[in-house]
């Protein structure tokens, strides 16, 4: 093996700290959900934020958002909101007498949906080309996507009534599911006196710019990954495929995401390689949300992340063997 | 029932497993060696005996190697006991010729088996039983390993009696009463503790999984006693020999296809005389003593012996090692009966049987074979390789899905004093592992310091490791 010396460049953790610390401003606590919003950005990977309402879901999309020096629209998704809505639609002009294209608010490097399940499917469905191929395609053209291009979708799990569950396909495109969680008592007093005078987001100036972020996400594809760390995070998918509990195994896309996703994490700590432990610490958001319980496993009331969990736990890690 | 009352039926519990298996193997070598001449209960008696006696040693919180003394003593003395009542019943105490059974039968060992022997041989058994359990803490974990050995003795030696002939008496009862302690204890360890592997995600597998095991042992016993008798070994013998005749006779009718070779010679000159040696020249040259002769065969049986018993064990922990990954569960999740569950796990674990068994050919292809590595590197992942060696050592074995960085907060958890030296090998060997980091000598050389203090500063102490 040559002498290779693994450093990244800094700029990685640089940037992440100051978004870290330009977030902490409006979403209290939570440094590890920011990082790993972070760590979507990199990738160029969508975010899908679950929790219950109040949490904060669309306040750190918006603080997210409005940290980057980016575009930035906003989609409230209602059950009658239409595929054109969100695309843009050809219209005629009848000055110019001419068919002319109006954008839709999916014309911006950030793309906040909010509530996307309580949009129709035909509708979560326009959604999907422009996740994975970064187009639209609107009758006869095709429209590129501004680059960066990221959405982040915020989802309520409790209420069911006028919601649409999201198809597989489109979860499988999201990079990560985050969720929130309720903040600490102490965490839940900083809140209150920070917002005592008025709203912090009025206050946010952007920390990183398009070009900006274009470049770190190339840095961090040049975060090397051992084999035997990759060989790894393909053991951990194909694991998912074969576990009792499991209907619906982790796509190759899944596993694609987890490499990706470890590489920018590494980056993001200042590291030039990727370690086990940052596939496993990701194999959660990044796999869970993929999955499809068997009908025997959710009666027992065994949970997609208590799965996934008895997983990691099982697929070893790449490390010396004693014999 | 309170918790004391519960801890006593445990200690009757693992007695009552031990003791089944005891009794079985002591009725066979009693009926083979012994010529029934020696009691069993008798023997046996010693083990509560044991027990108890170590229990109160225990509470006087002498030096350990006091107590040790001791407590081989009082063996000693129930050994001698043992055998004045049971071989030497009528005679009387003054006459010293029992105090001598025992030396007297291990000297004549290499010629016969005498029961004396016997007794000396199944009492410390029983005594070394009875002490382990005085100083143990019996819990689920205790209860299953002696379950498993238990019924993999009870296998065996129910095969060696069947093969030999032998009728134990009251085998069927034993086997019950073996059950009966052994789920008994089983079933109240677990109700007691109720943080066992058995108490999470995937104990609804457990009674289709014990009696799967159960059965397969059973039928495989059965089986391999039905066939492998001592007339099918004597018929594959034969088989053999009449194998080895006809390539014998194939090679002399090859040979007879050939010319015998004319000798240009017509006759042979007169055979040299050779001169007279004595029988007792002879034999002085080329044989060993008896004794010595004796000695290598005992030796050689013991150690032969030792291998199979070693091996057969190592295969069975194996089997419930694996059992017992399959069943591992996090804590925390909810469990609800499911109807139609046991069939589902049953038919599960027949197909990931199958096809660990169809998995099985891949243990013949050849590995890929990876590139040298260089000596810095190599030298860095030696010393993390002895650190996990001498950590399992001492009791701290690396689970497989730990990565080196969970296994150091573990390492850090137990060593605090090493926790820094600790951090600067995981660190080094984390970056040579994945980073693909090459060190420096000043780099080795700390590595090394810090290997060296970590040694030093729980060697003088392992236990608090």
């Amino acid at each position: 093996m040559d002498k290779v010396v693994r450093e990244v460049s800094p700029e990685v953790k640089e940037a992440a700290d100051r978004l870290t610390s330009n977030v902490s401003k409006v979403i209290v606590g939570k440094k590890e959900t920011i990082e790993l919003v972070m760590v979507a950005l990199l990738c160029e990977g969508h975010v899908l934020i679950e929790d219950v309402p109040g949490i904060g879901k669309t306040m750190l999309a918006k603080a997210v958002a409005r940290s980057l020096g980016c575009s930035f629209k906003r989609i409230q998704a209602t059950p009658d909101l239409l595929p054109s809505d969100v695309t843009g639609i050809h219209y005629f002009n009848q000055k110019t007498s001419e068919f002319e294209f109006r954008p839709g608010p999916i014309m911006a490097n950030i793309v906040l949906v909010d509530e996307i399940n309580r949009a129709t499917p035909r509708t979560q469905s326009c959604l999907l080309e422009c996740m994975q191929e970064q187009q639209v395609t609107l009758d006869l053209e095709t429209v590129a996507l501004p680059r960066p291009f990221l959405i982040m979708a915020t989802q309520n799990p409790v209420e069911l009534e006028g919601t649409f569950p999201l198809p597989e396909a489109q979860l499988d495109r999201f990079l990560l599911k985050i969720n929130l969680g309720y903040p600490s008592e102490d965490e839940e007093g900083v809140i209150l006196s920070r917002f005592q005078q008025g709203n912090p987001l009025d206050s946010l100036t952007s920390v990183i710019e398009a070009g900006e972020l274009l470049e770190l996400q190339k840095l961090c594809r040049q975060v090397y990954v051992d084999d035997s760390v990759r060989n790894y995070a393909i053991a951990i998918s194909r694991a998912t495929r074969s576990h009792d509990d499991i209907k619906l195994g982790a796509s190759p896309r899944a596993s694609l995401g987890l490499h990706l996703a470890s590489q920018a994490l590494a980056a993001i700590r200042g590291r030039g390689y990727v370690m086990p432990d940052d596939v496993k610490y990701l194999a959660t958001p990044v796999i869970t949300h993929r999955l499809i319980p068997k009908t025997e496993a959710r009666l027992r009331g065994h949970s997609l992340e208590a799965i996934v969990r008895n997983i990691v736990s099982t697929v070893p890690v790449p490390v010396e063997e004693l014999t | 029932m309170n918790q004391v009352w519960r801890r006593g039926i445990l200690y009757v519990a693992a007695t009552g497993i031990e003791g089944c298996w005891l009794y079985a193997l002591m009725a066979l070598l009693n009926k083979q060696v012994a010529d029934e001449q020696i009691s069993i209960s008798g023997i046996l008696l010693l083990y509560p005996v044991s027990f108890g006696l170590n229990k109160m040693l225990q509470k006087l919180r002498w030096p350990g190697f006091c107590l040790r003394i001791i407590s081989w003593l009082l063996w000693v003395a129930g050994v001698l006991l043992i055998v004045k009542i049971q071989l030497f019943g009528g005679l009387a105490w003054a006459d010293t010729t029992w105090l001598l059974a025992i030396p007297r039968a291990i000297a004549g060992v290499i010629y016969t088996f005498k029961p004396a022997l016997l007794i000396l041989l199944s009492a410390a058994v029983i005594w070394w039983l009875g002490r382990r359990l005085a100083y143990l803490r019996v819990s689920f974990a205790t209860l299953v390993g002696e379950f498993q050995f238990g019924l993999f003795i009870l296998v065996i030696i129910l095969f060696i009696a069947a093969q030999l002939k032998v009728d134990l008496a009251h085998s069927v009862y034993l086997i019950a009463a073996f059950f009966l302690f052994s789920l008994l204890g089983i079933s109240i360890a677990h109700a007691l503790e109720g943080t066992s592997w058995l108490s999470g995600l995937y104990r609804g597998h457990w009674s289709g999984l014990l009696l799967l095991s159960i059965g397969l042992v059973l039928i495989l016993g059965f089986l391999i006693s039905l066939v492998v008798t001592p007339d099918l070994l004597h018929l594959l013998l034969a088989g053999l020999k009449w194998i080895w005749g006809l390539i014998v006779k194939a090679i002399a009718f090859l040979i007879s296809l050939f010319p015998a070779p004319k000798s240009e010679l017509a006759e042979l000159p007169p055979p040299i005389p050779v001169p007279e040696i004595g029988p007792s020249q002879e034999f002085k040259l080329w044989t060993m003593p008896e004794v010595l002769r004796n000695g290598l065969r005992l030796g050689w049986t013991v150690l032969m012996a030792s291998l199979l018993v070693f091996a057969m064990w190592r295969i069975s922990s194996q089997i419930f090692k694996w059992l017992r990954r399959k069943l591992a569960s996090p804590a925390g999740a909810e469990y609800e009966p499911l109807p139609g569950a046991f069939r589902a796990d049953f038919l599960g674990l027949l197909k990931y049987l199958f096809f660990k068994m169809l998995g099985l050919r891949r243990l013949f292809q050849p590995k890929a074979r990876a590139g040298p590595l260089l000596p810095e590197i190599v030298s860095v992942r030696q010393i993390y390789r002895q650190l996990l060696r001498w950590a399992s050592a001492a009791g701290i074995a690396r689970h497989v899905s730990q990565t080196p960085r969970e296994y150091l907060y573990e390492l850090a958890g137990k060593m605090p004093e090493a926790e820094g030296d600790l951090d600067l090998i995981t660190q080094q060997y984390v970056r040579t592992r994945y980073g693909a980091w090459l060190p420096t000598e000043e780099d080795l050389h700390r590595l090394r310091q810090s290997w060296h203090h970590v040694k030093q500063c729980t060697l003088g102490d392992r236990r608090k490791v």
